[in-house]
């Protein structure tokens, strides 16, 4: 088919203007917050319900057209990206709250609502949705999902899989699935769920979701403090999970700090300038819990691991303590950045954070090496600053090879290439220094099985062939 | 120089307030409290005085429940060096505040009051001014900028259409607007030496107050919800729209 007949059959199939072909918009829906590639979609359709998802993927078979799922488009590892004359499905007027059951304490979802919204709603019936991470306000659950998201407080509430009560999907051969019905209970052999949750929309695409909701966090209190060495964030998150569930912990480097500071007016936390800063959160529900952290902070300080350290007095400062972790990504935006986002077990993260740290800096002393992550949970977000006067081609030539340096490390340490970006196209090549061959062949096969026409979302996570 | 500073316990900033369904108040049940932001900027400002070494002893006060030590705990932690609890379960209204001060500020005999230009509950804005009449003292409200000048004491007011800069003689009373400072975190180590520091607690009684709410309300509403949106398909809808309906051109 022509590029043209395919917009035309598509807008037989779908409600007149919800299918664009103009430049602007494919350019647009044809890429994630990934800039590396160009996007060349031939279409961006709007569906608006499962059935017409549906329709989309019987027509996608019929005539061997791919489909690129397009959430709140803030991917960070080119999921969401058409680069090869696919019609891109936007689920952006998919986002309606369907249902909501108090009792259950759970809500079902069209794809297409943004975290946000989905933690507003949960708020404003006094429930909370625990998943969040800095781009919540953009981001769609059917992303969150298809990428597993986790964000800042998995350390206490899991990834977004662990917030699933069933879904919705079309698959790749043009079913529609309702997984696990939204049962808390429910051992009746093979979960799909969990296959289609991270699956980057390559085995069919999830159009509806029920989450489940908890209680609200009970007066979230923030603790930073600075750390005189990088061994010590691990000492200090030990000894303070002996007693306090965290909701948080998360770390950044000096440098990391000082870029948030001149890039917003945000105040740093105290005079003391410490090598590493640790931002801890826990919900200070009794003056007891209260007075166990001051004790533990103290042991920290006896202890030489802690330089100094600030409590929030109130929400607003609990807030603003944030800010120093949450605005990282923003500030060090205009550097061109390359990320990474990688794993290990929390043990071995501060060992790990070091070995790479020597192989970036011995072999390119000019660049400027920023690390923050949430190491609670073993998760490190190593960023490299584009020097000013490098060409962004040979920077990213650079980045390459210490891809391959960073990545061999972790593998070493038996980590994971991506923690919580998933794959894409960019960790593509990458995937065997975390999977062996052998498991990546039987994820072949659960792709064959569910798209056995090879139209969904091709290319990214692993190549067919 | 000796500095005296209020603060209040207030509803935090940032937490959402819902109206008592028999619609007499606030819900305060667990409902995260906090210093009074304007408050926040009072301490700071009486800290850095005494960086400067202009200051020599900062009193802080804070008039209320129990629980209001707390507010004192960290105003100590910021940098205070002594606190004083005007210990009280009753509505306290801008007279009695201002009455109540009166009485620590004869007492204590500081050379300038700092606070807050109003507390973000009751937004009435009143005691300071009524404070520095009872005590006779001049007053610089809405200060964004104080420069103590031997005897005398510049305040820079923030008024509409731009600043004004009025010269007071020492004693007198200073209230804080928002771009004073911007307030420092209480670190924890301060926090844990403030724990050791003096805090005396007293009742409304033994300075001469009897604490009686002269004012009553009568009844508190939420703000009316809006309503949404509409789309119009063309700018002639539009325009009878805001004709027709909304009566505005």
């Amino acid at each position: 088919m022509t590029p043209e007949q395919i917009v035309t059959e598509l807008k037989a199939l779908l409600d007149d203007g919800k299918v664009l072909d103009d430049p602007e918009n494919l350019d647009h829906y044809g890429r994630d917050w990934t800039k590396m590639h160009a996007p060349k979609p031939v279409a961006v359709v709007f569906p608006r319900s499962t059935e017409q998802v549906q329709a989309l993927v019987r027509f996608a078979n019929e005539h061997r057209v791919a489909l690129v799922p397009s959430g709140g488009r803030t991917g960070l590892s080119a999921g969401a990206v058409a680069t090869n004359g696919e019609v891109v499905v936007a689920f952006d007027y998919m986002n309606q709250v369907l249902d909501f059951s108090p009792s259950d304490r759970t809500v079902h979802c069209q794809a297409g609502v943004i975290t946000e919204q989905l933690q507003q709603f949960a708020e404003d019936n006094d429930l909370h949705y625990p998943v969040d991470f800095a781009s919540a306000g953009s981001s769609q659950l059917g992303g969150n999902l298809s990428t597993n998201a986790g964000g800042i407080k998995v350390i206490r509430y899991g990834m977004s899989r662990d917030w699933v009560a069933g879904l919705t999907v079309v698959t790749g051969k043009g079913d529609v699935l309702h997984l696990n019905r939204d049962l808390e209970k429910n051992n009746t052999g093979y979960d799909l769920r969990h296959l289609f949750i991270g699956a980057e929309g390559t085995l069919g695409f999830i159009t509806e979701a029920t989450m489940k909701l908890t209680r609200q966090p009970d007066n979230l209190t923030v603790l930073v403090l600075g750390l005189n060495d990088l061994t010590n964030t691990m000492d200090v998150l030990q000894t303070f999970q002996k007693q306090i569930d965290l909701t948080a912990y998360e770390f950044f480097s000096h440098e990391a700090m000082q870029h948030v500071q001149t890039h917003g007016s945000v105040q740093a936390p105290f005079e003391t300038e410490a090598p590493y800063y640790a931002l801890l959160e826990f919900e200070a529900v009794s003056d007891q819990v209260m007075d166990d952290a001051m004790t533990l902070f103290e042991q920290c300080m006896e202890n030489g691991w802690v330089m100094d350290g600030v409590i929030s007095q109130s929400e607003t400062q609990a807030h603003n303590l944030w800010q120093l972790r949450e605005r990282i990504s923003e500030s060090i935006a205009p550097r061109t950045p390359y990320k990474n986002d990688i794993s290990v077990i929390v043990s071995k993260v501060p060992e790990f954070l070091r070995e790479i740290d020597d192989v970036v800096t011995h072999h390119y002393p000019d660049f400027e090496i920023i690390w923050f992550g949430h190491i609670g949970d073993g998760n490190l977000h190593l960023n490299i600053l584009k020097p000013e006067d490098m060409s962004k081609d040979d920077f990213f030539g650079k980045c390459q090879q210490v891809n391959k340096w960073v990545f061999e490390i972790v593998e070493r340490y038996g980590g994971s290439v991506s923690a919580e970006h998933g794959v894409g196209l960019i960790k593509k090549d990458y995937l065997t220094y975390t999977r062996p061959p052998e498991e990546i062949a039987y994820l072949r096969g659960i792709k064959q099985v569910f798209d056995p026409n090879g139209i969904m979302n091709p290319g990214k996570v692993f190549d067919l062939d | 120089m000796k500095v005296l500073v209020a603060v209040k316990r207030v509803i935090d900033y940032n937490v959402k307030v819902r109206v008592k369904p028999d619609n007499t108040g606030v819900d305060l049940a667990n409902v995260k409290m906090a210093m009074n932001p304007f408050c926040e900027i009072a301490v700071e400002e009486a800290v850095r005085l005494k960086e400067k070494g202009i200051a020599s002893e900062i009193v802080v006060v804070s008039i209320g429940p129990k629980a209001s030590q707390e507010q004192i705990r960290t105003a100590l932690a910021l940098g205070a060096d002594r606190g004083i609890h005007v210990e009280t379960d009753e509505e306290v209204q801008s007279l009695e505040a201002a009455k109540l001060l009166k009485g620590v500020v004869e007492k204590e005999e500081p050379k300038m009051v700092i606070m807050g230009k109003q507390s973000i509950d009751t937004d009435n804005n009143q005691t300071g001014q009524m404070l520095a009449a009872l005590m006779g003292w001049g007053q610089g409200t809405f200060a964004s900028e104080v420069a103590v000048d031997g005897e005398k004491v510049n305040v820079t007011r923030e008024v509409d259409g731009g600043l004004m800069t009025v010269g007071l003689k020492l004693p007198a009373v200073v209230t804080t607007d928002l771009r004073l400072n911007e307030p420092r975190y209480a670190s924890l180590p301060n926090i844990m030496k403030a724990k050791k520091k003096p805090l005396e607690s007293v009742a409304p009684a033994d300075l001469g107050v009897e604490v009686a709410p002269r004012l009553s309300t009568l009844k508190v509403e939420a703000p009316k919800q809006r309503e949404a949106g509409v789309k119009v398909e063309d700018v002639a809808e539009l325009v009878d729209k805001l004709k027709n309906e909304a009566k505005v051109i």
